[in-house]
């Protein structure tokens, strides 16, 4: 998400600037490109040294044998990625971000759909349920971690404080592999629940309100409202709210990792995580760089999904 | 060898922190130190909490007992962020003058050059050599015939326990410390006699989602049965499963929800013990701080040997020198002096519970009077290290790898042998991956 941004930035500034430039045609023609480019340049900098020069440079660490304590270096092919596709650690983590983004994503788009339906359809105090819905979004993922690592306490914790009161027995959520990841997908969907709630909630006061009208009149009932106008009519939203959600589910790293402190779990060690503890806690720079990659891959493959199912909505309209 | 990024990186943080600094003390810090002849040495080190202001204490001291050099410290947290931010500047030849490693984490670190050796032949003549160490624990500084590390201590995993409680217990011989367990299941009836008394539980162990912790004491129990594991490098590992499954079904026993919570994490377990709700706490000496200041009436002893064999599992910060490219001659000589007058003021760091490695220090009239310390200083003599590998050691991945296997059987009874099995798999694992510090075995 972060970088589909500034590129967008980089479009329309570099058509404004032929914009302005034909506008002005016959003039200072090429001063005007000088300008151009130095409006340009601190965001190209930034560009070339934070996000090209690293994901170029990560490319030629996956070919090495690079490690963090300087040693090694050497140009192994492709060893790494042999070593990558081999390697049962890195298809459990794998496996792990998919099943959390599956676990994640549902609950996130349905959850913040009904809170979005509930709160436009005249629960009281409207801004008051839209600011808590939204609030734990503000948070840190430090800060959540936190407090849902003292709710998940397996012994005073307020998670099985509840279970107690309904006579059941006490669980250790995040430290039970049979839990733990059930545990990280309750706080995660607390957690950025309010964003998709919020796209959703300007989807839905995006209807018309004529057409609630005109099924009234028609002698439809909320139900059937609900289902033939609102959910049709959030259908650009939901594709935009899953698809954004997949994304960022396939990112777990900081609220797994802080709220299990650091202990890896085969059952929650996500990819980004194995990228981490190769190359930080196991010095293998290369190697991890190489999984970056096939991770990287994933991803564009998705990206390129996305792209292709958002062109044919267009084309169908 | 291409330079990576974060090298070019380093050197442009470096040089730009480097104009800005200057830029900032031209006025004062430089110029008063060059006027009394007086060099600043870095030092880092990865001691916070009680252990940090007990480090800040002892630093201070040396600092004002002479004027030849002054020691700048720089904390960083503990674990992996700290070995990852010494690793990187050492592997630029940039480090500190002088730093604390975990004994255990040297040995991966000795192949790569990120460490330079110390002179014994110096170190001998500040009256620091293997004479004035425990054997194990000198030893565990030299690897390969190299000197790489200097212990200050040894900080063993031990019992504590609440004398008010165990008296009532009936578990105190006529000097009033606990009597000693001579089998499993001597300490089991301990235990439950002790839980008798508090209502509650008789023993505080906190693990959950801690592999450090289940490894301490995992590992006490292993060596317990006289041997140690071996993890030679290309493997195969040396394991004794039935030690191992013995060990994880004796935690199992004591985990059983009345001689032990059954789910308790690190912080539960400090508070339960400190608050008199139970009467043996299972811990590393740095947590007697801790229960000095929750004023209950306590004292410690070593964990008793009840598979027969006495030893400690433990841990020594040692000093090293990181590399540098081009070290000062005269700010290295320092450097030893300042290990020296460390080592010989190291009566302060026993005060935050760890054993102190010089013997002039435990041996002194002073020590023996210091309680509870002397009660466990016997330790020192009987420490065992992390088996030695380049991935082992505190704060590794290693030990949270154990975790991962072990916690299954301690928390939901599963089968220890099957625990085992999981760790035997992660070992090999391990093993199978090259040392990333070895510029020989980056890849075969």
């Amino acid at each position: 998400m972060t970088s589909t941004t500034p590129t967008t930035t980089t479009i329309v500034t570099g058509r404004a600037a032929t914009r302005a430039t034909r506008r002005h045609a016959g003039g200072s023609r090429h001063g005007e490109q000088l300008i151009g480019w130095a409006f340009l340049a601190p965001f190209l900098l930034a560009f070339a040294l934070f996000l090209a020069w690293p994901i170029l440079h990560g490319l030629y660490l996956s070919f090495t044998d690079q490690s963090l304590t300087g040693s090694g270096g050497g140009f192994v092919g492709l060893a790494n990625y042999v070593d990558a596709l081999a390697d049962p650690v890195m298809w459990g983590s794998l496996g792990n971000t998919v099943w959390f983004t599956l676990l994640s994503t549902v609950p996130l788009v349905v959850v913040a759909l009904l809170m979005a339906v509930l709160v436009d359809r005249g629960l009281p105090g409207q801004w008051l349920w839209r600011l808590s819905f939204f609030m734990p979004y503000l948070l840190a993922s430090t800060v959540i971690s936190q407090i849902w690592v003292w709710i998940f306490n397996p012994q005073i914790g307020a998670a099985n404080n509840v279970l107690k009161a309904f006579g059941l027995e006490p669980i250790a959520w995040l430290q039970d592999p049979k839990t733990n990841m059930i545990a990280i997908v309750i706080a995660t969907v607390w957690w950025t629940v309010g964003f998709n709630f919020l796209l959703y909630l300007a989807a839905l006061q995006n209807i018309p309100q004529q057409q609630y009208e005109a099924a009234s009149l028609d002698g439809a009932g909320g139900w059937r409202q609900f289902t033939a106008i609102t959910l049709p009519q959030l259908g650009p939203a939901t594709t935009l709210i899953g698809l954004l959600q997949i994304l960022a589910s396939l990112k777990l790293f900081d609220q797994a990792y802080q709220m299990l402190g650091g202990l890896s779990s085969d059952t929650t060690r996500s990819i980004v995580q194995y990228i981490y503890e190769t190359g930080f806690v196991g010095y293998r720079f290369g190697y991890s760089a190489a999984l970056s990659y096939v991770f990287f891959a994933i991803i564009i493959i998705l990206g390129v999904v996305q792209a292709l199912i958002t062109r044919r909505r267009k084309d169908a309209r | 060898m291409t330079p990576p990024l974060d090298l070019n990186r380093r050197q442009f943080l470096g040089a730009a922190g480097l104009t800005a600094g200057a830029a900032l003390l031209a006025g004062c810090a430089s110029t008063s130190a060059a006027a009394s002849g007086t060099r600043t040495l870095q030092f880092w080190h990865l001691l916070s909490g009680g252990d940090g202001v007990t480090m800040s204490g002892l630093l201070d001291g040396v600092n004002t007992a002479q004027s030849a050099y002054r020691i700048r410290p720089t904390v960083l947290a503990w674990g992996t962020p700290y070995y990852t931010k010494l690793a990187m500047a050492s592997a630029g030849g940039r480090a500190p003058d002088v730093a604390i490693m975990h004994a255990t984490r040297v040995l991966g670190w000795a192949p790569g050059g990120l460490l330079d050796d110390w002179d014994t032949g110096r170190l001998a003549d500040l009256g620091v050599d293997a004479s004035a160490f425990p054997d194990p624990i000198w030893k565990k500084g030299d690897v390969d015939g190299r000197r790489l590390s200097i212990a200050l201590d040894a900080h063993p995993f031990v019992l504590m326990y609440n004398t008010e409680v165990c008296e009532k217990a009936g578990v105190l011989d006529g000097d009033g410390r606990l009597k000693e367990a001579a089998n499993p299941e001597d300490f089991l009836a301990m235990v439950d006699a002790i839980a008798g008394v508090t209502g509650g539980h008789g023993l505080s162990y906190g693990y959950l989602g801690d592999g450090s912790q289940m490894w301490r004491l995992f590992y006490t129990l292993y060596t317990q049965h006289g041997i140690e594991m071996e993890m030679p490098q290309g493997g195969p590992a040396v394991i004794d499963k039935d030690a191992a499954v013995a060990s994880l079904a004796f935690m199992q026993k004591l985990l059983d929800g009345k001689r032990a919570a059954k789910q308790a994490d690190y912080g539960t377990a400090v508070a339960e013990f400190a608050t008199g709700k139970s009467g043996t706490f299972l811990s590393g000496v740095w947590e007697l701080r801790t229960m000095q200041a929750a004023k209950i009436p306590f004292d410690v002893a070593m964990i008793p040997p009840v598979f027969g064999t006495r030893t400690a599992y433990a841990d020594s910060h040692s000093f090293v020198l990181p590399h540098q490219s081009h070290p000062d001659a005269a700010s290295r000589d320092l450097v030893y002096r300042f290990v020296a007058d460390m080592l010989k003021g190291s009566f302060g760091w026993a005060e935050a519970g760890h054993i102190p490695a010089f013997l002039p220090v435990t041996e002194s009239a002073k020590y023996a009077k210091l309680l509870p310390q002397a009660h466990y200083a016997d330790a020192a003599k009987h420490v065992r290290y992390d088996p030695p590998a380049w991935f082992t050691g505190s704060g590794s991945n290693f030990q949270g790898q154990f975790g991962a296997a072990a916690q299954p059987a301690l928390l939901g009874g599963g089968s220890p042998a099957d625990a085992v099995a999981r760790f035997e798999a992660a070992v090999k694992r391990f093993l199978a991956q090259p040392n990333p510090a070895d510029p020989e075995g980056a890849r075969r």
